[in-house]
């Protein structure tokens, strides 16, 4: 009788836990940044940009969800109240990568036009620049 | 020597045109879906617009990856359920401002627009027609609208386990200011 009890108690903790588990899984956060986590693919602003405008659908297939490390020129930097944009495009280029962060993701004092940057970000696709988002700026 | 003339004409107006074309890269698109069992709300602060006030040809283009949510997985049904973005990455409008006689782009103001075009979705693509705004303050421009979108309409099958925690219609919210190109 006494190992019934026993048996079930188990039971219904591990049920507690995987349940537990499952809700931490289904109600986890976004992330805002990919700060904490490895790139896949480390490339050259402009090559990952050529790479799209050559072909978009092999491209898509390479780049899409991934973690892109690019490096490059900053054209601009925009913001509007929770994010902040950085264009990496070389002067005389026609398009370039589209850097999405979140506000508290970055501290933008210390960037200008015309730096070399590192970042990270995950590839959403291609539009009229490649864009990258939830970026973070890699040290 | 005439022929030269000709070019720097035909420059001169492509000049022109070209200084009738606003762009916007960083616009903000935002859709909103309440029902009593849950709130979705959904960012996009990537999508790219071209706005050619001299013909009121006026286009959005946005990637449904670039859609941020507060859970994450909410973020991954929306591409893989119900978008399938990885087979339709982008979602479009290709349209036109069709009372463009009634706004005056060189003075500051909110002026009504009446916008009708294509909205392709999901690979669906649909004639719509619906009101915006077109605000000019010190001289830029930013386009507000506001809409109703219908899952259903574009192929997007939402299962029955989940109907009653997404909305029938999605509330579609589009606001983008723009830079003279």
């Amino acid at each position: 009788m006494k190992k019934i009890i026993w048996f079930a108690l188990a039971v219904v903790l591990i049920g507690i836990i995987i349940g537990i588990f499952m809700w931490l899984y289904a109600f986890r956060k976004a992330d805002i940044s990919v700060a904490s986590k490895k790139a896949d693919i480390e490339i050259r602003a402009t090559d990952l940009l050529k790479n799209f405008s050559d072909n978009e659908e092999v491209a898509n297939k390479t780049y899409l969800d991934k973690i892109v490390l690019v490096s490059g020129l900053i054209d601009k930097i925009t913001e509007d109240s929770t994010s902040v944009s950085i264009y990496l495009k070389n002067p005389q280029d026609m398009a370039g990568v589209m850097c999405g962060f979140d506000k508290s993701a970055i501290d933008k004092s210390a960037l200008k036009s015309g730096d070399e940057i590192r970042i990270k970000g995950i590839c959403t696709g291609y539009l009229m620049d490649v864009v990258l988002n939830k970026c973070a700026v890699e040290k | 020597m005439k022929s030269k003339f000709l070019l720097l004409a035909f420059l001169a107006v492509v000049q022109l045109a070209n200084a009738q074309k606003y762009i916007a890269k960083t616009g903000h698109i935002w859709f909103y879906s309440h029902t009593p069992m849950e709130e979705i709300e959904a960012h996009n602060k990537q999508v790219v617009s071209i706005l050619d006030v001299s013909t009121g040809d006026i286009i959005f283009n946005l990637l449904n990856k670039s859609f941020e949510f507060k859970v994450a997985l909410m973020q991954e049904h929306f591409n893989e359920n119900y978008m399938e973005s990885t087979k339709f990455p982008k979602s479009t409008f290709k349209g036109k401002i069709t009372n463009l006689d009634k706004i005056d782009f060189k003075k500051d103001g909110t002026y009504t627009a009446e916008v009708t075009g294509d909205m392709t979705i999901h690979g669906v693509t649909k004639n719509i027609t619906t009101v915006g705004t077109i605000e000019i303050a010190n001289g830029v421009i930013a386009a507000k609208a506001k809409f109703k979108v219908i899952p259903k309409d574009y192929g997007i099958q939402i299962p029955q386990l989940v109907e009653n925690k997404i909305a029938k219609e999605m509330e579609i919210t589009v606001d983008i200011p723009y830079s003279a190109n």
